[in-house]
């Protein structure tokens, strides 16, 4: 370790003692989602949803399109799909229990800090545990607090937009997400409100084969802006945890809405992620999103761009080492005039990893000027490594213009053979080397998580070549 | 197995154990085809295809008893051309054993049919391209073989011909090139109500130039396995077509790279009007192991009408080391400013947006021709 000026990091590879109020046992059933409604005290009509939504995802087959093969190792039965401290979740920093601070800490996210950001509302296991909302916010008008909360107290905002992004019979996980949905965000920001800082929400999985489901929807009203951030490090466990959640963004006329992700779990985690935005007339709609851990990731950050000069904008970084497969894309979908779209995705192979890029980008018929650039490049590390690249591209019509590019590449021998003769190690210089080539991508990033990204890519590049 | 007395115990070895090889492939291929099921919506090669339309009306065409047959012709091909007949069985093992994209059970039907059609065993430089013609006004399944022995120098024209509204046709391919050896092939085909192509290139060491050029068909899908087998290959694959009416054009192509230190090449390019539909999915595999592999596929597309549509799924898989791999593909409308141009000089609209549309693909008859 004295040759290098990283430090080994043992954040994140730890648990603790497992401590739930409620559980609702392995496997999904109907008994499951009434224990999940009645622990929840949720109304009826929810509770005949997610009914509904058990049924069509036990009918619906897996996706084929749309999928890795490695998707059919997923065992539905083996899974927890309900936990939960309590069905209150913790208002001030105090009454947050003592372990859970213990993890915040750890994730390095020290106490004051947190009451320096705007908000935290971080998520411990499937509920909030802590929620800490600058008053200020409230002054605003703005609403965040959990999914759970948000139906109950603002179901008249929640309710109309409740999956109409992404529809109960979208996919298979969709079904799965509306059937056993709990934790997640709600946000709402009134009319011509621009948040100024950032949003944010840690999340932790922190019980062994427990699924999680979160559901966050933001609803950025007319000429509104808002940034919000979701950062996961994962404890390390043995069986596998399913994680599939559903993140649907609304920018109404002339709203921006950027949501940026850097997601580190553990290779035991099953991440399946929908997330989709609505992007209205003059609306913006950006997915930052960095995928570093987990077993198997699959991931679409999509814009349906629906207003006219509406865009969209994916960033995208993953990183699988050996065990990995990170199968992550994007998808823009022009369904009105003048709308662009920009996707940029940066994939790097380690060991034996495999990162794919798997992307969609439709121009319905009868759009005009609609412009879409797409970008993936892949750099592959070992011999062992493997990349891939699965785009979809739909034109129609004669008025709009759509490019892709990608490549595949090395490290330049050259390039490490020079930086080691000026003393650097060969894990330095490859670590230098790889974060040369997302440089570009990690400054779109918050200062904060482009600091963590680098820091977690030195570790990567240490473990698999130092 | 019977030996000569002349072969010495290892060539014996060598070639029970090469049988043994081609006998456990052919089980396996036969497998394929009792396991295969006639493309359906579920069949990933056939996305934006509309298989329950065209693979179906293709596959019930070929089920029924009607064998329609077409004329086959070659000029200039000298000792070189055989023609192909039912009891080729070396041929019709080389045919069980090709590789489709999603087609297996289509390729299966077009066995059942298997004995016309030609085959070309060139040993010397051509002096004169060899010219192969189908043409038929039913349905015709001709199958063409191509074998370039190493060193050779040749060039082949292939020219596959409708001759009346419900002409349909379905052809294989194989194509082997051997170490040193060149070809340039050429294919072009037209008028039909239904057309299907499946190419096999096998590369061992030669420089492979294939060029595609399909017109006014109803129905076309093009399938091309490009496979590089030794260090040195160099393939490249062209297309250019240019669609109009109701045209739908399906191209497939995989590169397939089981040994490094080779290149491959694609360009494929489409002009689109009315309301012509065009697919192209290709797809760059580098094998593991297989260093040192440049492969490049780019798919260019002009879009002349509102009511076109291009459908475009470039796709690499690269599981080796030192790979210097890319793909871009890009549909636009044409130009304003090339024709802008063409206009201030006098051109009418009509004239000037054909000129710019042949500009936009003479590119690829260049890099065919070796003028690019």
């Amino acid at each position: 370790m004295d040759e290098t000026p990283f430090q080994m990091d043992t954040r994140g590879a730890f648990s603790f003692p497992e401590n739930h109020k409620y559980d609702a046992g392995f496997g999904l059933t109907e008994e499951t989602i009434d224990y999940i409604c009645d622990v929840k005290g949720e109304p009826d009509w929810l509770r005949q949803f997610r009914k509904e939504a058990l049924r069509k995802f036990n009918e619906m087959p897996m996706p084929t399109h749309w999928a890795p093969a490695e998707i059919s190792g997923v065992d539905f039965e083996s899974f927890r799909y309900y936990l939960s401290h309590g069905a209150t979740p913790s208002r001030s920093w105090e009454e947050v229990p003592d372990d859970m601070k213990r993890t915040f800490e750890r994730l390095g996210v020290p106490e004051q800090e947190r009451a320096f950001l705007a908000g935290v509302d971080a998520q411990y296991d499937s509920e909030t545990a802590y929620t800490n909302m600058r008053e200020e916010l409230t002054k605003k008008g703005v609403i965040f607090v959990n999914s759970t909360e948000g139906l109950k107290e603002y179901e008249h905002i929640f309710r109309p937009w409740f999956g109409k992004v992404i529809p109960v019979g979208d996919n298979k996980f969709s079904a799965l997400n509306h059937a056993a949905f709990s934790g997640g965000s709600f946000i709402y920001v009134p009319k011509g409100v621009k948040l100024a800082q950032p949003l944010q929400a840690y999340f932790r999985i922190n019980s062994e084969s427990m699924g999680q489901f979160e559901r966050t929807l933001i609803i950025a009203d007319e000429g509104a802006e808002l940034m919000y951030m979701e950062g996961c490090t994962a404890p390390q466990y043995d069986s596998a945890t399913l994680h599939s959640g559903v993140v649907e963004l609304v920018a109404l006329k002339g709203a921006k809405i950027q949501y940026v992700t850097v997601q580190n779990w553990s290779t035991n985690v099953y991440n399946l992620v929908i997330q989709r935005g609505l992007a209205m007339e003059d609306a913006e709609i950006r997915w930052i999103d960095c995928n570093l851990g987990s077993g198997l990731t699959m991931k679409y950050p999509a814009v349906v761009l629906q207003g006219p000069r509406a865009k969209g904008e994916v960033v995208s970084i993953s990183l699988a080492h050996s065990g990995q497969l990170q199968d992550t894309g994007a998808r823009m979908i022009h369904a009105a005039p003048h709308t662009t779209s920009n996707i940029v995705a940066k994939s790097i192979s380690i060991g034996e990893g495999r990162a794919s890029y798997r992307g969609e980008v439709n121009v319905l018929k009868g759009m005009k000027g609609c412009k879409n650039n797409t970008e993936c490049d892949a750099l592959l590390i070992n011999a062992t490594s493997r990349t891939d690249t699965y785009p979809a591209i739909t034109v129609n019509g004669n008025a709009s213009a759509v490019q892709h590019e990608a490549s595949v590449s090395q490290v330049d021998e050259e390039m490490l053979f020079y930086m080691q003769q000026r003393g650097l190690t060969r894990a330095q210089a490859m670590s230098l080397a790889v974060n040369g080539f997302i440089n570009d991508l990690v400054k779109e990033f918050p200062m904060e998580y482009s600091v963590e990204l680098r820091r977690l890519i030195d570790l990567e590049m240490e473990d698999s070549i130092g | 197995m019977d030996f000569p007395a002349s072969m010495s115990m290892e060539e014996a070895f060598a070639l029970a154990e090469a049988e043994a090889k081609l006998n456990a492939a052919l089980q396996e291929s036969k497998a394929r085809f009792e396991q295969a099921v006639l493309p359906n919506r579920l069949n990933e090669d056939w996305r934006f295809g509309r298989p329950h339309k065209y693979a179906t009306a293709l596959a019930e065409l070929l089920q029924s008893d009607t064998h329609t047959q077409g004329e086959a012709n070659v000029q200039h091909g000298g000792d070189a051309a055989v023609r192909l007949t039912a009891e080729d069985e070396d041929l019709r093992q080389t045919e069980l054993l090709m590789p489709t994209i999603g087609s297996d059970a289509l390729l299966g039907l077009h066995l059942e049919r298997f004995g016309s059609g030609y085959a070309l065993y060139i040993e010397e430089n051509t002096a004169e391209p060899i010219h192969i013609h189908y043409s038929t006004a039913g349905l015709y399944t001709p199958s063409t073989f191509i074998m370039v022995a190493p060193g050779v120098k040749a060039e082949v024209v292939e020219h596959h011909e409708g001759l009346g509204e419900d002409a349909g046709m379905f052809v294989t391919r194989n194509i082997q090139v051997a170490e040193g050896a060149e070809l340039k092939i050429s294919l072009s085909s037209n008028n039909m109500a239904r057309y299907m192509c499946i190419t096999n290139i096998q590369n061992m060491g030669g420089a492979v130039k294939h060029l595609t050029r399909h017109e006014g068909h109803a129905w076309a899908r093009e399938e091309t396995v490009a496979e590089t087998y030794t260090e040195g290959s160099d393939t490249r694959l062209f297309s250019a077509n240019s669609l109009s009416g109701d045209n739908i054009l399906d191209q497939h192509t995989r590169q397939i790279h089981h040994v490094g230190g080779a290149t491959s090449d694609l360009l494929y390019k489409n002009v689109l009007d009315d309301k012509s539909t065009a697919i192209f999915a290709g797809n760059i595999y580098v094998a593991p192991g297989a260093h040192r592999t440049d492969a490049y596929q780019s798919n260019r597309n002009m879009l002349l009408s509102e009511k076109a549509t291009v459908n475009s799924l470039p796709g690499l898989e690269i599981l080796a080391d030192k790979v210097r791999c890319s793909h871009g593909s890009a549909s636009a409308p044409m130009d304003e400013e090339q024709l802008f141009y063409l206009l201030s000089r006098g051109i009418p609209q009509y004239e000037a947006q054909k000129l710019v549309a042949r500009g936009f693909m003479d590119d690829v008859l260049a890099r065919f021709n070796g003028e690019a």
